[in-house]
């Protein structure tokens, strides 16, 4: 699903001939998506589903915050975590039992983004590594307040209601549930990717000082897509954690899931709807497969180790881009290089040959930031 | 100005050395992944179709020294049953998974096992934390969940618990664990009684109620407290609550630990504060051998006491078997053996019971009979099941690291059978 | 009370020199190649793992060892830095540091765990359990000397980078790379060796850290967040400010311990937020240079 490259800065792109079989494919994804409970309906296999549903959700939300502004999260774990613990708590203390638990979802969603406005307005005030930095000390904060607060159940956590429905059927709910929030969010990235919200985002991103300069408010921009992406997550952990019907300190504040989401992003292509998705349905799955496959642990964590490294370094750019340029490159092969007053065509040259660091700007035209950062390349 | 190297080649050297690095991994992952996933022996071949048990455990992440230890327990036990014939004379086939100590992972495998791989029989995970989502998924299906790990109250009050009944712990119950050293006290004349005590505890349900449960308890019998605090489990430095706990100089130290680098690190800051407690017991640590003496030294490990249901010189001929084949095998000491290990072997033992009882892998039938107030043996001693799924059979000991950090010996209660005299004061710390 | 608090204090100057240590290493990375080293934590735990090694089979002091553990360590930093880091570029080259330096700690991990096992290590010396009676206070020898060991390497590298040509190669790149380049200087080597250097000092802090605490390949996990609030609180790149705000932080930590220990690690990184609201270069850190 490769993204035309000057859609974003048009705005709205008119339907054509390539549009029409993308929506077919599309469609046809879903499709496959509705059916897969039906076409296998193996436990084994829609546990895998469910899984891999909620990162798709995870990576793509994270993805509308950090792949598009520039700014890496590593703390969306708090929102997910206390979405988690929201249904949980509600749950425990509302005495919520059975089916209805579900219908406290929305709390999660509303959780995390009101966890994001104070998180965000903290945050966002710093750059780059500062910020980094900062959302895993919150992270932290989050982690170690719920050891030590008594109505998050301190180091015991929170149970979820049990659902007394047959095994062979019990995680279906659960899969259709996960796939309408991936679905949704999908969408989502997808409208803010077309809006003039999304460019103000990818604006900051590639020279915030200018992007102010040319009158947009950036701290504004940021914490909306910064609370959007944290309702989601929130909700997502939620579901996530009525799966799993518990939750405690390590498993829903966990350190590692960050860095897995940036994988995820990162491999499929950051700043693109696709990326996320893409990459969330290799590495969720796989790691998944790999641990019980290769049962010999060790091995398995300097495989994954391999396996990252190959990915960022074969695939820099994330697959969702590389893959689109390898097309455009076989179909733009004996045709002139340069079609008319196209401002993307600066990618044509690139594909030449990774020379400069110029081929790494897709869109949008390269700015006096990148190539300032361009430079600092060590 | 040395000519700028061109990115081509570099990032070729990157990718290769990730290859072969990645190729590497692999190779040696199929070559010796084979060699952890099953045990069956093939000396007495049987045309009955083997019995298959499947477990997570968490082999690496944050659990896994213990998760080790427990795969030995499972296997041994294993291999011991095909040994003798397999039960009802079918042959066991063991099956373990891989968690990386993640709940998430726990789930995916149990998943795998009942489902795809259709074992008849589960095994619990190791640790409480992960025995609650291992549940809600064995629960579903029917299965029982025997296990050795799970012993914090969260576990059996767990909603899958509560709704089916099937999680069964074959060790003691935690909440008992410090009575004997609590009587022990009790016992002393008030003039010998030691007069202060101090309770660090780590943040974990395992360890917690225990020492608040003696704490309780100890101030009941007049014994002040002059230190009762609760410490992050991942802290990265015990060394400044372990210096409050020397400054308040307090005659007693119950220590609410759960692995040996809390043990050691309240130690060695002890140490160096040249204090040295009158008693000094410990909730676990002290009792995983060999693992404990090589971090803290013999010398040191004199007079550490650590609460159990099991430890290697159980007089007890099942035990001691037990207990020479681990050596056999996998070398050092009696006294070096993981408690982890009598545990596992034990959670084996009592599903080969219940299957011999109920004639079959029938699940429910299993469930019920477990629940039937059978009393069943292990290598730990007796085990009968609350509804709840306790072992209300157990009893809890008291031991003590004696000989010159030696001897793994029984102290407490001191008029059970196989107990030696404790060592009543500590020996100052010997570098 | 009084006395409790002055305990602490002393505890936390003298726990604070261990992890400035580990963290000035970390420090001197960001500030010259301006990224986050995930596999820091790990590299502590590998230098502990080699001067356990040094010690158990071939019964070599600790101090000694460092003398072959550090220029080993150096080594390995500058492979890891030319092999893996060096390539990546681009805009996104943020998220790839971070995904290679995360893989690179996987791998490492996985070697330890393959070569060493999943018991836990403490590197044990007669200095480590003994201490000096001062004011009425028990201040451990592995402490002090480790503390020393701290300021000695803090001086080098000031020494390093501000009376030698390497040094001022070093300043020039962290100050501006691309200039640095137009007056001629090799930026590819200087980031290599700062990478090992960074490494290697690594080793001394993986040392001490050994000795005063039980680990195993699972402990780099802890220690890395740590290290990272430490440096962005110190000001990134500022060695001296890496050893003002490990001790800050740690006696810190020590006086909420006596009041509630859990909370004292939620001391830390809120302290780390508040401060970063009033001077978001932290203590000693130069103001932003860089676009985002």
């Amino acid at each position: 699903m490769s993204e035309s490259p000057g859609a974003g800065l048009r705005g709205r792109s008119r339907l054509g001939g390539p549009d029409i079989v993308r929506i077919a494919f599309l469609v046809a994804l879903l499709a496959v998506a509705l059916a897969f409970p039906v076409l296998f309906p193996s436990p084994v296999a829609t546990n895998y589903g469910v899984f891999t549903l909620v990162f798709v959700a995870v990576a793509s939300a994270w993805n509308v915050f950090s792949g598009f502004s520039g700014y890496i999260s590593l703390g969306h774990a708090v929102f997910f975590g206390s979405g988690a613990y929201a249904l949980g708590i509600a749950a425990r203390d509302w005495h919520v039992t059975g089916v209805a638990t579900f219908g406290l979802l929305p709390l999660s969603a509303a959780v995390g983004a009101l966890i994001a406005v104070p998180f965000g307005l903290i945050a966002l005030r710093v750059r780059r590594h500062t910020f980094i930095v900062i959302t895993i000390a919150v992270f932290f904060i989050f982690q170690l307040m719920a050891y030590n607060f008594s109505f998050t159940g301190g180091s015991t956590g929170v149970d979820a209601p049990f659902l007394p429905w047959p095994a062979a059927t019990y995680n279906n709910p659960f899969y259709y549930i996960s796939l309408g929030c991936a679905v949704g969010m999908i969408a989502l990235a997808w409208l803010i990717r077309r809006s003039r919200f999304g460019l103000q985002l990818r604006a900051i991103r590639d020279d915030e000082d200018r992007a102010r300069g040319l009158g947009v408010h950036a701290m504004r921009v940021k914490l909306t897509a910064f609370v959007i992406s944290a309702a989601v997550t929130g909700l997502v952990g939620a579901v996530w954690f009525f799966y799993l019907t518990q939750v405690q300190p390590p498993s829903g504040f966990d350190p590692l899931f960050d860095l897995s989401v940036v994988l995820m992003a990162f491999l499929g292509g950051l700043g693109t709807v696709a990326g996320p998705v893409l990459g969330a349905l290799i590495i969720e799955p796989g790691q998944l497969y790999l641990t019980v496959t290769f049962t010999n642990g060790y091995f398995s964590e300097i495989l994954l180790g391999a396996l990252f490294l190959v990915a960022v370094l074969l695939v820099p750019r994330g697959i969702i881009p590389t893959g689109g340029e390898y097309l455009r490159r076989l179909t733009t092969r004996g045709r002139s290089a340069i079609p008319a007053a196209n401002p993307a065509s600066q990618s044509a040259p690139a594909s030449t040959g990774p020379r400069s660091d110029e081929g790494a700007m897709r869109e949008g035209g390269a700015s006096k930031g990148a190539r300032r950062r361009a430079g600092k390349a060590l | 100005m040395r000519p700028h190297l061109p990115w081509l080649p570099s990032r070729t050297l990157a990718l290769v050395g990730a290859a072969v690095l990645a190729a590497s991994a692999v190779a040696a992952c199929s070559s010796s992944s084979s060699s952890t996933t099953s045990t069956s022996s093939t000396s007495s071949p049987s045309s009955k179709a083997p019995i298959t048990i499947g477990a997570s455990l968490s082999l690496t992440g944050d659990f896994s020294a213990d998760g080790q230890a427990y795969q030995k327990g499972y296997e041994l036990w294993a291999h011991d049953v095909n040994a003798h014939g397999g039960i009802m004379g079918r042959q066991v086939k063991l099956t373990i998974l891989n968690d990386n100590s993640s709940p998430t992972q726990v789930d995916t495998n149990y998943t795998t096992l009942i489902s795809s791989d259709h074992v008849d029989l589960v095994f619990g995970p190791f640790s409480s934390l992960l025995t609650t989502p291992a549940d809600s998924v064995v629960a579903h299906y029917g299965y029982a969940l025997v296990e050795g790990a799970g012993g914090a109250p969260t576990v059996f009050d767990s909603p899958a618990n509560e709704a089916d009944h099937n999680i069964f712990d074959v060790s003691l119950p935690i909440k008992d664990e410090m009575v004997p050293f609590v009587n022990y006290i009790a016992s002393l004349p008030p003039s010998q009684r030691p007069k202060t005590a101090a309770y660090p505890m780590a943040d974990d349900p395992f360890a917690d109620p225990p020492v608040q449960l003696a704490q309780q308890e100890l101030q009941a019998l007049g014994v002040k407290t002059v230190y009762s605090k609760i410490f992050p489990e991942e802290v990265a430095d015990y060394k400044a609550p372990a210096d409050d706990v020397a400054a308040s100089g307090a005659q007693i130290v119950v220590l609410g630990s759960t692995d040996v680098p809390t043990v050691s690190a309240f130690m060695q800051a002890f140490e160096q504060q040249h204090y040295t407690p009158k008693l000094f017991i410990a909730a676990a640590g002290p009792d995983q051998g060999a693992a404990f003496i090589s971090v803290v030294g013999k010398g040191n490990a004199e007079g550490m006491m650590v609460p159990d249901g099991w430890y290697p010189g159980y007089d007890n001929a099942a035990s001691k078997a037990v207990v020479n084949e681990y050596v056999a095998k996998y070398g050092g000491t009696p006294s070096g053996v993981n408690a982890d290990v009598a545990e596992a072997y034990s959670v084996g033992q009592v599903m080969a019971q219940a299957v011999t009882a109920t004639g079959g892998t029938d699940n429910a039938k299993i469930i019920a009979y477990l629940h039937s107030g059978v009393t069943l043996t292990s290598v730990q001693g007796p085990v009968k099941f609350d509804s709840l799924g306790e072992n209300g059979a157990s009893a809890a000991f008291v031991f003590q690291w004696q000989d010159g950090g030696t001897e793994f010996n029984q102290v407490l209660p001191s008029s059970a059978a196989g107990s030696v005299p404790i060592i009543a004061t500590k020996p100052a710390w010997t570098s | 009370m009084a006395r409790e608090i002055y305990q602490a204090i002393v505890d936390g100057i003298l726990i604070g020199g261990v992890y400035a240590l580990m963290a000035v290493g970390l420090t001197l990375i960001f500030g010259v190649l301006d990224i986050i080293n995930i596999a820091q934590g790990i590299m502590v735990i590998l230098g502990a793992y080699l001067s356990y090694e040094l010690a158990a089979r071939l019964h070599i002091d600790l101090f000694v060892g460092l003398l072959i553990t550090v220029p080993a360590m150096f080594v390995i930093g500058v492979v890891i830095q030319w092999v893996f880091i060096r390539p990546l570029r681009g805009r996104e080259r943020t998220s790839m540091t971070l995904l290679v330096t995360y893989a690179v700690a996987l791998i490492i991990e996985g070697i330890l765990y393959q070569t060493f096992g999943a018991d836990d290590r403490q590197l044990s010396a007669s200095y480590v359990i003994s201490s000096v009676h001062l004011f009425g206070f028990y201040l451990p020898y592995i402490y002090l000397y480790g503390f020393a060991l701290a300021l000695a390497l803090v001086a080098a590298l000031y020494t390093l980078l501000y009376r030698t040509s390497f040094g001022r190669s070093v300043r020039a790149t962290m100050q501006d790379e691309t200039a640095a380049r137009l007056v001629g200087i090799d930026t590819n080597r200087v980031a290599a060796i700062t990478f090992g250097i960074g490494v290697a000092v690594t080793a001394a802090g993986g040392m001490v850290y050994g000795a005063t605490n039980a680990f195993d390949p699972n402990s780099g996990y802890d220690l890395i967040s740590r290290l990272l609030a430490i440096i962005i609180l110190g000001g990134l790149g500022s060695i001296g400010g890496a050893l003002a705000a490990s001790i800050f932080m740690l006696t810190l930590e020590s006086l909420v311990d006596i009041w509630q220990p859990t909370w004292a690690i939620v001391v830390f990184y809120a302290a780390l937020v508040l401060v970063l609201l009033i001077k978001p270069t932290g203590f000693f850190g130069r103001q932003a240079v860089r676009a985002q």
